[in-house]
């Protein structure tokens, strides 16, 4: 690549490691993200704002084609690389003088290419000639790993998820095959041992679903229909995690997700974080297995879209308890891939903003809201909805209730005593969490303050916060 | 045939297993398309893809049932609620000191205050065995607290015995030894010059945290920050931990409108 000569996008296009990650970098082409942007004859570098404190530095040699980020992405090149070389493509970058960091990093590679008689703009000196696209070890840091090792490493792990998800399917056969009367169903080493194949073939999330299933197993009198139900959507999972590489990408991760695919946290963070003000709308805390897992449901105030945060605390272990219900927080959230629901805290505001009235929607629409998110991912176990009802019975059984119709609620005498006294009967705004076995308020939205009533954990069980 | 009705024989279908009963035909539309995509000759096979759709379709579709007939709200209350700090407190009470308890719930009856409805439901489930509290705790529910025991059975009391009406509206006495008995009744100067140094002397160990607490828990309001401020400055554990407690009723007080 001849040196002052400007890339076209096309040719930034052509050094991206996916059509995707072109995508990812477009966020980021507009000049407010950067800071210190300069571009001179042999390099681009600026300093990207993400969701970490201090912003990415990002250099690129677009003479000799090569890239270095503080970021913690193992692409290569990052997004902000990309995002640099777009907006540089795009005549958004100033001619400048290059940095002391920027030419000490143009210099190293001179020199460990052995070019000779290079620009030596650099404290130390330098040489020239010679190019690469592998980021520069320099003394001070450790070499990232190498990228053949990473994909061999992962295209083991799909190939040992693939193999998981196939005997998945297979033992989902049996089970039909034999009938969920079988007596081997109410034995729990029958479930746990599926769990613990899907534990070595890297699936931690189906894990986790098969043990939460065991539990269903003559927990009720309807306990067939149950767990045939949970074993349908075992098996949808199985098969869309078979054919991963043909689905549409947003629904690839989703079903990665749900299948137990790991996304390192620093990756998440790395994502283009989606700032609103977010109200916090309830808490839910559930058992799984040995850990205590709770829930946090953010509700975008601009966007009315929901995010969810988990924190996990094994016994004695404290679960984050910096999210008040009811409070209105602004903050970066940074979604899961495929646009989940599941994100992480990037920068937040360290006060909260005062409270606004959450708008309760009648059940009608909140039951198309959440029909709409099953439709699209059908192995969702919750999803929030923040309604405007009254609590009431309808054939013996406690319910939810609107001019629109009724939602059964879930058990849970403490929650729903609560709901019936803070309503007196009443229509009143909350939130409450859809789960296939009926909806569970969390939080009662009241006009002077919010009530907690969400599933709590057992107090002898996690520790102090 | 409906989804509901195609599930229900699905459902059976499973209990029995396709090894001794054939799986059910999908009912024409998108759901037998979907079915009949997935060519498989096993009937376990056929029948699970049946089952994935099926669930799938149900619980996407799911909607609300016919509106149901509202409830018959309790009769009114037009007494003031507690102020949200106060419930604050007393949830702190029951963690930490629940020698409090009775005095808080007595001072919010003569403060002529009402619970909120989740501290409400809390003593409610907490006193279902003790008729006394119980009796006082229907007295600050008021009729919001016979409304919920009407709706919701598990908050009704578990002993149908009757408490004394004098039981009820007055603070039961703790056991404090003699030699203490006067500090319950004496201005805050002479209260904390006469406990505060018996610490420091070793005059006061574990044996005496109890007859302590008491003593805390039943003293004249208006010593217990000069009282909290003199255990404070003996750095001793036992000390320290009552002049928590004298804090802390003193803020309890003050909430519900009794000290300033």
């Amino acid at each position: 690549m001849a040196a002052n000569e400007r890339w076209s996008v096309e040719q930034v296009a052509a050094v991206a490691p996916s059509p995707r990650a072109v995508a990812a970098a477009e966020p980021l082409t507009t000049p407010a993200r950067w800071a210190a942007l300069g571009a001179d004859e042999r390099a681009l570098w600026g300093r990207c704002r993400g969701s970490g404190a201090e912003p990415y530095d990002t250099m690129v040699d677009h003479a000799e084609v090569a890239w270095r980020c503080s970021c913690p992405s193992r692409k290569l090149p990052c997004k902000h690389a990309l995002a640099l070389l777009l907006l540089w493509a795009r005549g958004g970058v100033p001619d400048g003088a290059a940095p002391e960091s920027v030419a000490a990093w143009v210099a190293g590679r001179d020199r460990r290419a052995g070019r000779a008689g290079g620009r030596d703009r650099s404290p130390a000196g330098g040489g020239q000639g010679g190019a690469g696209t592998e980021p520069d070890p320099t003394p001070d840091e450790a070499p990232l790993p190498d990228r053949d090792d990473l994909d061999r490493s992962r295209d083991d792990r799909v190939a040992r998820m693939m193999e998981g998800l196939t005997e998945l399917d297979r033992w989902l056969e049996d089970r039909l095959r034999t009938g969920l009367a079988d007596p081997a169903l109410a034995r729990y080493a029958t479930w746990d041992q599926l769990a613990a194949r899907l534990v070595d073939a890297r699936a931690g999330a189906l894990a986790n679903r098969v043990r939460r299933l065991a539990g269903l197993v003559g927990g009720g009198p309807d306990w067939h229909a149950e767990v045939l139900a949970e074993l349908g959507v075992l098996h949808l999972i199985a098969q869309a995690g078979r054919r991963l590489p043909a689905l549409p990408g947003p629904l690839a991760d989703a079903v990665a997700a749900a299948s137990g695919w790991q996304v390192r946290q620093a990756d998440v963070l790395a994502g283009v974080p989606d700032t609103d003000d977010w109200f916090v709308a309830g808490r839910s805390d559930t058992r799984e297995d040995r850990i205590e897992v709770r829930r946090i449901w953010l509700r975008g105030a601009a966007t009315g879209r929901w995010g969810m945060l988990l924190s996990f605390a094994a016994y004695r272990q404290s679960l984050d308890e910096s999210w008040t219900v009811g409070t209105v927080v602004r903050a970066d959230l940074h979604r899961y891939p495929g646009g989940a629901l599941r994100a992480l805290v990037g920068e937040r505001e360290p006060d909260p903003l005062p409270l606004r009235d959450p708008p309760g929607m009648t059940l009608a629409d909140a039951s198309d809201a959440i029909g709409a998110a099953i439709a699209a991912e059908p192995w969702l176990e919750r999803y929030p909805a923040i309604v405007t009802a009254a609590p009431a019975v309808a054939d013996g059984r406690w319910v939810l209730t609107d001019h629109t119709g009724t939602l059964p609620l879930a058990d849970g005498t403490q929650a729903r005593a609560t709901v019936l006294g803070a309503s007196g009967g009443r229509p009143v705004t909350l939130t409450i969490e859809w789960s296939p076995w009926g909806v569970r308020p969390l939080a009662l939205h009241l006009p002077d303050r919010a009530l907690d009533v969400g599933p709590r954990a057992d107090p002898s069980f996690v520790g102090a916060a | 045939m409906t989804l509901d009705d195609y599930w229900r024989e699905l459902v059976t279908a499973s209990l029995l297993g396709t090894d001794r009963r054939d799986p059910p035909i999908p009912p024409p539309g998108p759901l037998a398309d979907v079915v009949a995509d997935a060519v498989r000759a096993d009937p376990a096979a056929r029948m699970l893809a049946a089952v994935g759709a099926t669930s799938a379709a149900r619980r996407a579709g799911f909607s609300p049932g016919p509106p149901a007939t509202v409830l018959q709200p309790p009769a009114a209350d037009g007494r003031p609620w507690c102020r949200p700090a106060a419930v604050a407190t007393w949830r702190r009470i029951v963690a930490e000191w629940p020698v409090l308890e009775d005095e808080w719930v007595l001072t919010v009856l003569e403060r002529g205050l009402r619970v909120p409805p989740d501290a409400l439901v809390e003593l409610l489930a907490r006193h279902r065995n003790d008729a006394i509290r119980r009796a006082r705790v229907a007295l600050a529910g008021g009729p919001m607290a016979a409304w919920l025991v009407d709706h919701v059975p598990e908050l009704a009391a578990a002993t149908g015995r009757a408490a004394p009406a004098d039981a009820v509206t007055s603070l039961p006495d703790l056991p404090v030894p003699p030699e203490l008995a006067e500090l319950l009744t004496a201005d805050a100067h002479t209260f904390a010059r006469r406990l505060a140094p018996g610490f420091g002397a070793g005059a006061y160990g574990a044996p005496h945290r109890a007859v302590l607490v008491n003593l805390l828990a039943r003293c004249r309001p208006a010593v217990l920050l000069d009282a909290a401020d003199a255990l404070d400055a003996t750095h001793v554990g036992l000390a320290l931990a009552l002049a928590d407690l004298a804090r802390l009723r003193h803020r309890m007080l003050v909430e519900l409108g009794v000290a300033g």
